[in-house]
């Protein structure tokens, strides 16, 4: 700050002052009548990019205890174990030590199945720590793509198996050709 | 002082009059004058800490949508108005901790010194022309004088903690106080001219006219740089931002609070929001028509005894009261803190001087024109 002030310069501060008061009220007024561009998180929440790097997700159904992706870990945060009868997988665990994981991905791509995911769900709070070590068997929250292969496969299975139904009840119905019990074929 | 507003509290309003009525025949004249005063000390309190709440509560949504956020949403259920109540009972919950090194009755003291002066002060400010705990004829006088008091309390609070922080908000706020008292005072000698009173009720009642909007602001042209002296002078007066040097966060920590906590700490708050009340209500009261607006202008003469009126009245002067608390939630969130010299730049070098020219200029027109 200068030490003298002539009288010019006095009344150019007070204009300034009162006119920059002003302006910046002005700002705040807009933005005070403004919608908050924050929502209300539990209940409303932004939407997550698709190829976002959350928990896990595993289709269970299609893995193959092949431990690729538990080998491809850097940080060996993947455990699991099944026992094998036949063709059918009896899983015993799948576990994922989030302490450890830092979220890569590098678990995802050595998949030869196609079935561990990245999903979208990223807040995970917990009262203990081995709780942190999650079973991604039981794990329900899916990323958006998974989602859509799963209802695609989920589709196809549907008309697969409605069109054995419908194959097997047209061969009952030919085969029985009894008026009493007419077989309605299922749809 | 606590003698006058006890025999004011007592005498001949409607309180006293009230318990004179309900009370038993061959009641001492004394245990009604107790009665009324302990009712109005209830009164006066339940009144400050609401206002407190509500202000809280406007603070934290006002600061929220500044920001383009929503501020408390939850608690209670409509835009989380019970936040303030919540916090409250925390407040009261939590440990009542005195520093070891800190002077103890002193730090008791304090921040009941900084509410017992914004409840005084309060005593002297009328809701509406029936509803007051003291029609003082110098009110004016009081109001300032209580207010400044709580300066002592801010000044003890520093030294008794026994904390640099705390001594330097406290010198802060002495220097802020001294330097801004002059400006606030002088710039209320314009309104006071027009008014021809001290008294609360006397000013508004000389703006009832013009429908309701005789208001003092209207009367002279040198009352709006007045007011807008009065404004800055009463920022700087209840230590809010951009003045709000006592407590500059991000330099003291909480200066002179930093050393207090649990519900003492919360009188410091309770002043805060109070003096902002109290100062927007005398800036209502002396530029802005008092408790009259066109929907109190709107009452037949013979109504204006009815309570009726009276509530209008009193919600009037409310409302205006926190358009001034909002606007000054409104500059907080919008000016940055000044620095220590320029505080004391502008309390000395422009706000005085300006203020005397207002009160010479308005002088000479009262003189001329009225
Ligand atoms: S994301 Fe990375 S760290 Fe986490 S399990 Fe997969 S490979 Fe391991
Ligand atoms: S790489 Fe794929 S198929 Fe193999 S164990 Fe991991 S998730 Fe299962």
């Amino acid at each position: 700050m200068s030490s003298t002030t002539t009288t010019r310069e006095y009344f150019q501060n007070v204009w300034d002052s009162l006119a920059t008061t002003f302006a910046g009220m002005r700002i705040t007024g807009k933005y005070l009548m403004q919608k908050p561009i924050t929502v209300q998180y539990p209940d409303e929440r932004l939407p997550i990019p698709d190829r976002y790097r959350g928990i896990h997700y595993l289709e269970q159904e299609k893995c193959i205890n092949c431990l690729a992706c538990a080998r491809a870990c850097p940080i060996d945060c993947i455990e699991m174990d099944a026992i094998r009868h036949g063709k059918e997988l009896e899983w015993v665990l799948f576990t994922l030590d989030y302490q450890k994981c830092m979220f890569c991905e590098l678990c995802v791509y050595p998949c030869p199945k196609d079935c561990i995911h990245m999903g979208t769900e990223f807040a995970f709070v917990s009262f203990d720590r081995s709780e942190f070590n999650h079973d991604l068997l039981s794990y329900k929250g899916m990323s958006r793509e998974a989602r859509i292969r799963k209802r695609e496969a989920d589709i196809k299975k549907a008309e697969k198996e409605a069109a054995k139904a419908a194959a097997a009840a047209e061969k009952a119905a030919q085969e029985a050709a009894d008026p009493e019990t007419p077989e309605e074929p299922a749809s | 002082m606590s003698l006058l507003t006890l025999e004011a509290a007592a005498g001949g309003n409607a309180i006293s009059e009230l318990l004179g009525g309900i009370a038993p025949e061959g009641t001492p004249t004394w245990a009604i004058w107790l009665g009324a005063a302990g009712a109005a000390v209830g009164l006066l309190v339940a009144f400050v800490s609401l206002v407190a709440m509500f202000s809280v509560w406007l603070e934290r949504k006002v600061s929220a949508h500044i920001q383009c956020r929503y501020g408390p949403m939850y608690v209670g259920g409509w835009h989380g108005w019970a936040q303030t109540l919540a916090d409250g009972v925390k407040l009261l919950l939590k440990e009542d901790m005195i520093p070891l090194g800190a002077d103890k009755p002193l730090f008791v003291l304090a921040p009941a010194l900084v509410l017992g002066a914004i409840f005084g002060a309060l005593v002297a400010l009328p809701l509406a022309p029936g509803f007051f705990f003291a029609d003082v004829n110098m009110g004016l006088f009081l109001i300032l004088a209580f207010s400044s008091l709580t300066t002592i309390g801010v000044v003890m609070a520093g030294w008794a903690s026994n904390s640099k922080w705390s001594l330097y908000g406290a010198m802060r706020e002495a220097a802020q106080v001294v330097a801004y008292e002059v400006p606030l005072g002088v710039s209320l000698f314009v309104p006071l001219m027009v008014a021809g009173t001290f008294s609360l009720t006397e000013a508004s009642a000389a703006q009832s006219g013009w429908f309701g909007m005789h208001w003092f602001i209207f009367q002279n042209p040198f009352m709006l740089p007045a007011f807008i002296i009065f404004f800055i002078a009463a920022l700087a007066e209840t230590k809010r931002a951009p003045f709000d040097l006592p407590e500059a966060e991000s330099e003291l920590v909480a200066g002179f609070m930093t050393e207090y906590s649990g519900i003492r700490w919360s009188f410091f708050f309770m002043e805060e929001y109070a003096a902002m009340f109290l100062m927007s209500a005398v800036g209502a009261v002396f530029f802005f028509g008092g408790y009259h607006s066109p929907l109190t202008a709107m009452f037949p003469d013979e109504a204006t005894s009815g309570l009726l009126y009276q509530l209008v009245c009193a919600g009037t002067l409310i409302f205006k009261s926190f358009v001034g608390v909002f606007v000054m939630m409104w500059l907080r969130w919008t000016l940055p803190r000044l620095r220590i010299d320029q505080v004391m730049s502008m309390g000395y070098k422009y706000l005085t001087p300006l203020a005397l020219a207002c009160v010479l200029g308005a002088a000479i027109w009262e003189t001329i024109f009225a």
